[in-house]
């Protein structure tokens, strides 16, 4: 395995984020539906739908989660943040009555992550949001787990496509054991074979490490 | 992080088989136990990775372990397929010896391809009902399951996905209760 000595941050998952990670910095990118509650000065320029220095009060625009979340107090209001559609009832009724049939990718890609970010902004619709992502996670586990654990050097394209981040890097773990056991199994696992870094490194052109 | 299918098989060549040795050695003496004296036309036990190792240069004839029979076999795959939990394998390296021994002295066990074949049964159903009990764990939100009669290698090959699985599972769950989970900092 070429991956052995390589350990990102992994994402957190749950309501903290791992500040290192990647992932969890793309997530936090993702942006969400929010209303002003008092004037933003000379910040007009980030509103592009009209010509004013400021944003007044009561703008309904879209910010990124990380902006939203540190603007966002409780006591003091600086702006109110909507849910996004995923999360509000409808699609929660859609989620609760059958997770696997669900496109997550299209609907997230961070279906969870952001999931469990939202709630930070104390709505009181919370319980039910976390308990939807948990209930969503448990009922698609065993299409994830399948999917991985029976598609043995093909294109996995199809099955992959329509999973959250998440569950993409679930699918990856589930291969990566299955295709050590089979390479085991079929003997490759004896046969020695030069390391990726090697390989990689003879391409490289001399007077690229002279200098 | 998982170990390697190699480093499991590294455990199981740690197991004992009995070889029929053509050559005369005194006893050796090995850390981790001493070995012999070897006599020809002697059986003697050695472990298997000394047993291969003697095999390929033809100093010695491998006798399969008692389990390694068709009939033993076909009685366990019954049995396997009968039971919902896990039954007990003949050894905790089942996959492992059958994959060696019969790779590398095939010639001495007596119907190798049956013998093949029943084993990845055995093991395609034990698959199968690991991956069915883990949905049913995950279903259930359970937070311990015993595993009994689970070799290594089965555990091994879905240790990655169950646990990061389980992980992933833990967070979402205790996003259900947001005030335990609150001024907890992971320092990097």
């Amino acid at each position: 395995m070429d991956t052995q000595s390589y350990h990102p941050v992994q994402p957190g998952v749950g309501m903290e984020e791992n500040y290192l990670s990647l992932d969890d910095i793309l997530l936090s990118h993702e942006r969400l539906p929010i209303r002003t509650e008092c004037a933003f000065p000379r910040l007009g320029f980030l509103e592009k739908s009209s010509d004013t220095q400021d944003i007044p009060e009561g703008t309904k625009m879209e910010l990124p989660l990380w902006l939203s979340k540190g603007l966002y107090e409780r006591k003091r209001r600086v702006l109110s943040v909507e849910l996004p559609k995923v999360y509000k009832e409808g699609w929660r009724t859609v989620f609760n009555a059958d997770s696997n049939v669900v496109d997550l990718h299209k609907m997230g890609p961070y279906y969870y992550g952001l999931g469990s970010q939202m709630l930070h902004f104390e709505s009181p619709e919370n319980p039910e949001i976390a308990q939807t992502l948990l209930q969503t996670f448990i009922g698609r586990f065993r299409r994830t787990m399948d999917s991985s654990q029976n598609a043995y050097n093909e294109d996995t394209s199809a099955l992959v496509e329509r999973l959250d981040c998440l569950e993409k890097a679930l699918f990856r773990s589930g291969q990566s054991g299955l295709n050590g056991f089979q390479s085991w199994e079929k003997g490759q696992a004896s046969q020695l074979t030069a390391s990726s870094l090697v390989l990689n490194y003879r391409k490289r052109k001399i007077t690229d490490i002279q200098t | 992080m998982a170990m390697d299918p190699s480093e499991v098989e590294f455990l199981a060549e740690k197991e004992t088989v009995k070889i029929i040795p053509n050559f005369s050695l005194d006893k050796i003496f090995l850390i981790g136990g001493d070995l012999g004296p070897f006599n020809p036309g002697l059986p003697v036990d050695v472990p298997v990775w000394l047993a291969l190792n003697l095999k390929q240069r033809q100093k010695c004839r491998v006798i399969p372990p008692d389990w390694m029979e068709v009939e033993k076999l076909e009685e366990m795959r019954d049995l396997e397929r009968k039971e919902e939990t896990f039954t007990p394998v003949p050894s905790p390296y089942y996959m492992e010896l059958t994959k060696l021994l019969l790779n590398h002295a095939s010639d001495n066990i007596p119907k190798a391809d049956e013998i093949r074949t029943l084993v990845k049964d055995i093991w395609d159903t034990r698959i199968a009902k690991l991956r069915l009990s883990a949905d049913s764990f995950i279903s259930q939100q359970e937070a311990h399951a015993k595993l009994d009669n689970l070799t290594l290698m089965e555990i091994n090959t879905v240790r990655a996905f169950l646990l990061d699985s389980l992980n992933c599972m833990y967070k979402l769950r205790s996003n259900l209760q947001p005030s335990s989970s609150k001024g907890q900092f992971i320092d990097y």
